[in-house]
């Protein structure tokens, strides 16, 4: 095997343009195969003795491509490329995909587990004590290797032996004033910290008896009880309580006659429907559009309005004449520094009518936030407030790549400044910024914190009050998906596809158009 | 030259990955004392730990404690802090399989822990029963199953400035004329603090809600609230509502949008109203404002109904999913029902404890505590079950629609169909 | 006067800046800590809050300052590294599903991520069972997740960075025989310090401000970092009673982000380097 792979790595060696070997390449050779040993030495035994072989089998073929990767002269781009998207792989697009696959379950609350889970979780809910039945003080012993419970009844001071087979009396134990028993006939009697040691063997433990089972509450008390709802494979139902509940695998319930269900269900596939409850939910539907288009402009309000603020207070300082500039610079990243959702929080008080800071300043007694008109400009100028600053920072990184000869070389053309601007800096800083605009416009469509933190998605309309005048999509829906029946993850899934697409084709044809910048200097 | 370099480092790594990879799969000598040392250290994690998830307040008083049960027990208890989301954390963690032994909440969780087979019930006996009030007992139980053991009962009460306000009001039509006296004549700025916000905030007027006849649900016959039920649209609720609107701003002025939960305590702390509507956590910002104050219950409406708060109860629930649950079940059912763990957890965080022992000695030291449970007497513990979600927003958006002014009928129909709406998915 | 109109208008922009901040600092020093008072004047000075903030039993702050700067720096850094190479492959190397890749970068970062967080679990879930060293509780189990969002934005702003300097410089080190790492580490990484600089600010800053990822991960109060930690502390019905010292906290917070942008300033606008662009 190792013989092979020398071989190739001779048969691939003609044929290459020479190149010296440097110290750097050795080095830089021997650091990567370092890396990979060490990570393969760190991450094996665990693997192993998990007994995990598939994930061992994909770790070492990683391992292996990735080595041989940077050990040949190939594949140039990936080498660069790999490093990034090994962890994008694991922790962004494994989640998504994830997430996507759950848009046609119903998983979310009442589904989040397995039938298996259900089914315990309704014998488990069901469980009653047995009516009349003592509360045993509860001391756990060993007989010979066994777990044995000592079961005192409190009212009689008797001691009981249960075991897996039953409840027998146990006559000769000797009970502390505490109720524990100290010392049993033929028993090791456990200690505390024993005991605990063994809280798993203690959980598992039931003890039959005619009304049920003893089972240990914590390791001082056990209760008879029994569960008043079984599961029945033979039938896939629940019995009892004088009823029966069927599973019900389009539902991921047990459901009875009268079509009620027990309150634990299970998650199972759902098919189309929640992406056809996306479009078919009146509450949807019905305010699409309305939704979309106040979205649409708020995300280009806020990409533009950030870009021109952020590049103009750049522009200003961009002058070697400016004195001040670092103080100015400091002030102006300040929002950028600041907590956000802290931030949010203060806009939204300033807005307030009657004890806000906007209102006193302007001795005008607006309702900023109740009214949509208004409340669609304040999120906005709070958006430029918490935005501009990034815009800022990146124009000015932009500028300096910008060589100053050839801003010069316009004025001395006698090109006014603004002809200047317009026809040599814009165009130069859209080369290197244009993408960050499409991704600030598709970040600022989602942008859900500066809703969710500021108007809730409001004003309501008292006859609607679904649909605010600030919400966005994601706002909106997702109030649908987490609000009234409880976290439906299954559904935002579904509702963040379609947002998803939506962003996705528009910034996708925006993408296209920066092709022929991408040549600009190429 | 170029060529051995590279054979070489293949070699050396291929030998590298041969070996691990080797070694794992023979199990050779070397890898049994990992792998043997790797799940004895895990399994006895296992039974000699015990995760405690709570929030940032309730960490340190919890932690002496913890390491007492932990040294009596010979396991290590761990309390860990989580500050956000903590039901959906608690949820999603349980669910994967890293979720806590023990989480510490407030009882209106249970109806949605319960359906995600989150949590397990308590058994208590009748004695530890009897020792918690009434009301914590009532709020942890339900479908006749205790889920929680309580430890602290907290409702809202009327805070009322005694140098403006010597007298408890009888009625609310009382407190709003004085309120309005003590405006007019400059003393105060406005009628009453109570939160409404751009969104409402029921669980605040919920009160002045109920005195007004409104109801949120029917009742089941066992007498628990019934989701098929919901009564918001209903004809004695939309009286509840035209109540609210004439208190509200363009009626007496007493409820305003303006007035949020960010500002009312401080309002009323900065002596700006006279009356204020809120909790045992606004004692603190009350006393650092100096103002002399009394606590009562809310008043009900001149020939209402009784102004029922609603009673919120901190709880100790045994995850299902926990990898410990003797020791959770022991913890919560036989440990933390004692006195000394609720009042350590009122000295940290000075809501009204659960058991009545410890109250009773809390009330020495601080009035406050008793009256506020006792403002509560009458309370209604938080609907558990999990349609309550869908009551929350669309009330809140009614009552701000009132608030401002707008018509009631409309605001209460709006609000049973968006809620009819939801709990049909 | 030219130069004045400019100041006017920095200033302009600097008072709409500082402005919402100065309600902080009022809050921050005003001993009945709020938001609420209309005036931006306190209704009296102390630095009670700070006081309490470094001596709270409950709230570690010092802690969670340094955890916070730690992570950010490291994981920033990082992040850094990963992106500038993507960038540099994106921006001077054709292949097959480079656009494509673009393009998935940025679409994946618009996948709402607080969905993701059930994922997550599932997947450290796992990892703390194999690696502790890595799982939930960890600073290094977040900082790989954090890891995982580098590509995302970072690499589109490199990308187009490094567009704008111009190709001949790398393709002349070519013709003199130098291999791709060398004109990536001699030639490219000099000239574009100021982008560097940038990024690696806005990294920084993006990592001090995350906590939907951090809340999950850091569950013990002394390894939490600033944000996770502050939304603790006005989380439910305790935002009236602490807000003093949340906003004491809130100030503070600027303070590393400040001062690595002090740090990093001189590289964000040496202006010398635009005159080696030209080449």
């Amino acid at each position: 095997m190792v013989v092979d792979v020398r071989e190739a790595a001779r048969a691939n060696a003609p044929g290459r343009p020479r190149r010296e070997i440097t110290t750097a390449f050795v080095v830089s050779r021997i650091a990567v195969l370092a890396v990979a040993a060490a990570i393969l030495l760190y991450a094996v035994p665990p693997l192993v003795a998990a007994g995990s072989w598939v994930s061992l089998g994909l770790l070492c073929a990683a391992s292996a491509a990735i080595a041989s990767l940077y050990l040949t002269r190939r594949f140039i781009p990936a080498k660069y490329l790999i490093p990034g998207t090994v962890f994008l792989l694991a922790f962004q697009v494994f989640p998504v995909v994830y997430t996507v696959t759950t848009a046609f379950t119903n998983f979310g609350d009442g589904h989040r587990g397995d039938k298996a889970a259900a089914i315990t979780a309704i014998e488990t809910g069901s469980v009653r004590q047995t009516p009349g039945s003592p509360e045993y003080g509860l001391t756990a012993a060993l007989r010979g290797d066994e777990l044995v419970f000592l079961l005192v009844d409190p009212a009689t001071k008797q001691v009981g032996l249960g075991t897996a087979e039953g409840l027998t009396p146990l006559p000769g134990a000797e009970v502390g004033v505490t109720g524990k028993v100290l010392k049993a006939p033929g028993l090791t009697v456990l200690k505390a910290p024993e005991a605990a040691a063994r809280a798993q063997e203690i959980s598992a433990l039931a003890v039959p008896t005619d009304g049920g089972v003893i089972k240990a509450n914590g390791l001082s008390r056990a209760v008879e009880g029994r569960a008043a709802l079984v599961y029945d494979a033979a039938c896939d139902c629940v019995r009892g309580n004088g009823d029966t509940w069927t599973a019900d695998a389009d539902q991921g319930y047990f459901v009875n006659a009268k079509g009620e269900h027990l309150a634990q269900g299970w998650q199972v596939g759902v098919g189309f429907d929640n992406f056809a409850r996306v479009l078919t939910d009146p509450t949807i539907s019905g305010y699409f559009m309305g939704v979309l288009g106040w979205n649409v402009a708020f995300a280009l309000a806020s990409v533009f309005g950030t870009f021109a603020l952020g590049m103009s207070v750049a522009l200003a300082l961009h002058n070697p004449r400016m004195r001040g500039t670092r103080v100015y610079r400091i002030l102006l990243i300040l929002p950028y520094a600041m907590p956000a959702f802290a931030m949010l929080l203060v806009w939204r008080d300033m807005f307030n009518r009657d004890f806000g800071l906007i209102n006193q300043l302007l001795g005008a007694n607006v309702d900023w936030l109740g009214e949509p008109a208004t409340a669609r400009l304040g999120v906005i100028l709070v958006n430029l407030w918490l935005g501009f600053p990034y815009m800022f920072l990146v124009t000015t990184g932009a500028l300096q790549a910008i060589p100053r000869e050839l801003t010069e070389a316009a004025s001395i053309d006698g090109a006014t400044p603004w002809k200047a601007f317009r026809r040599v800096t814009l165009p130069l800083l859209l080369v290197a910024l244009t993408p960050l605009l499409i991704s600030s416009f598709a970040f600022n469509f989602n942008n859900f914190n500066a809703i969710a933190l500021t108007t809730e998605g409001g004003p309501f309309p008292a006859e609607s009050p679904q649909v605010g005048g600030t919400d966005l999509l994601i706002t909106y829906t997702f109030r649908l998906a987490f609000g009234a029946g409880g976290a439906q993850f299954g559904f935002a899934a579904a509702i963040s596809v379609f947002i998803f697409t939506i962003v996705a084709v528009v910034s996708a044809v925006a993408f296209r158009r920066t092709r022929k910048q991408e040549e600009v200097y190429a | 030259m170029r060529m051995r370099a590279l054979g070489t480092a293949a070699l050396a790594t291929l030998a590298f990955a041969a070996t691990a990879c080797g070694n794992s799969q023979s199990a050779s000598p070397a890898a049994p004392s990992a792998s043997a040392s790797a799940p004895a250290a895990t399994t006895g994690a296992g039974s000699g730990t015990l995760v405690i998830w709570a929030d940032p307040s309730r960490v340190k008083p919890l932690k002496p404690f913890a390491d007492q049960f932990g040294t009596e027990n010979g396991v290590t208890v761990e309390v860990k802090e989580i500050s956000k989301d903590n039901q959906m954390t608690f949820l999603t963690a349980s669910q994967q399989g890293s979720g806590p032994d023990i989480m510490i909440g407030a009882h209106d969780w249970i109806g949605n822990l319960v359906q995600n087979g989150a949590i397990d019930p308590v058994t208590l006996t009748a004695e530890q029963k009897a020792a918690f009030s009434e009301k914590a007992v009532q709020a942890v139980t339900f479908n006749g199953q205790i889920y929680g053991a309580p430890y602290a009962v907290e409702n809202i009460a009327l805070i009322r400035n005694t140098k403006l306000a010597p007298e408890a009001p009888a009625t609310i039509e009382d407190m709003i004329d004085k309120g309005k006296e003590l405006k007019a004549a400059g003393k105060v700025k406005e009628v009453l603090c109570l939160p409404v916000g751009q969104k409402g905030d029921a669980f605040h007027v919920y009160p002045l809600f109920a005195s007004g006849g409104g109801a949120l649900f029917g009742a089941t016959p066992s007498g628990d609230p019934d989701p098929k039920q919901v009564l918001l649209g209903a004809p004695d609720s939309v009286k509840a509502f035209e109540k609210l609107k004439a208190l509200g701003e363009k009626g007496d002025g007493a409820l305003r949008t303006s007035i949020t939960n960010e500002n009312y305590i401080v309002n009323f702390a900065a002596g700006k109203c006279a009356y204020l509507v809120s909790g045992p956590w606004a004692i603190s910002e009350v006393k650092k404002g100096g103002i002399s104050y009394d606590i009562t219950a809310v008043p009900a409406f001149k020939d209402g109904k009784p102004a029922t708060p609603f009673v919120g109860v901190q709880s100790f629930f045994v995850a299902s999913k926990g990898k410990n649950k003797a020791l959770a079940q022991e913890f919560v059912a036989n440990y933390v029902t004692n006195k000394d763990v609720a009042k350590a957890l009122y000295e940290a965080d000075p809501r009204p404890p659960a058991l009545t022992a410890a109250l009773q000695e809390v009330q020495a030291s601080d009035p406050d505590a008793v009256k506020f449970m006792d403002a509560g007497k009458e309370g209604m513990p938080m609907p558990a079950i999990p349609e309550m979600a869908a009551i929350w927003e669309p009330f809140g958006i009614a009552e701000t629609a009132v608030v401002k002014g707008g018509d009631a009928a409309k605001a209460a129909a709006a609000a049973q169909k968006a809620i009819d709406g939801a709990l049909k998915n | 006067m030219k130069i004045a109109l400019r100041h006017v208008f920095v200033l302009a922009v600097c008072a709409f800046a500082v402005f919402p901040i100065l309600f902080v600092v009022s809050a921050a020093i005003n001993p009945l800590g709020t938001l609420a008072s209309t005036d931006l004047l306190p209704n009296g000075a102390s630095l009670a809050n700070f006081a309490s903030l470094f001596g709270s039993d409950t709230y570690p702050f010092a802690r969670w300052f340094f955890n916070s700067v730690f992570i950010a720096l490291v994981a920033s850094f990082a992040s850094l590294l990963l992106s500038m190479f993507a960038a540099y492959a994106f921006s001077r190397m054709r292949f097959a599903g480079r656009r494509v890749g673009l393009l998935a970068l940025l679409l994946i970062q618009m996948f709402p991520q607080f969905l993701a967080i059930v994922t997550i679990f599932m997947i450290f879930t796992r990892v703390t069972e194999l690696y502790p060293a890595f799982g939930f509780n960890t600073v290094w189990g977040l900082m790989l997740l954090y890891l995982g969002g580098a590509l995302g934005v970072n690499t589109w702003l490199m990308k187009g960075f490094l567009d704008t300097v111009p190709k001949e410089l790398d393709e002349a080190a070519t013709v003199d025989g130098a291999t791709h790492a060398q004109i990536f580490w001699r030639v490219i990484m000099p000239l574009v310090t100021p982008i560097l600089a940038v990024t690696a600010m806005l990294a920084f800053i993006g990592i001090m401000s995350e906590f939907l990822m951090a809340n999950v991960f850091l569950r013990d109060p002394e390894s939490k970092t600033l944000a996770v930690g502050m939304y603790g502390m006005i989380a439910g019905d305790r935002r009236n009673a602490n807000f003093g010292m949340f906003a004491a906290a809130t100030l503070l917070t600027a303070v590393p982000t400040v001062g690595v942008f002090l740090w990093l300033q001189k590289y964000i606008v040496s202006g010398l380097t635009a005159g080696a662009v030209k080449g």
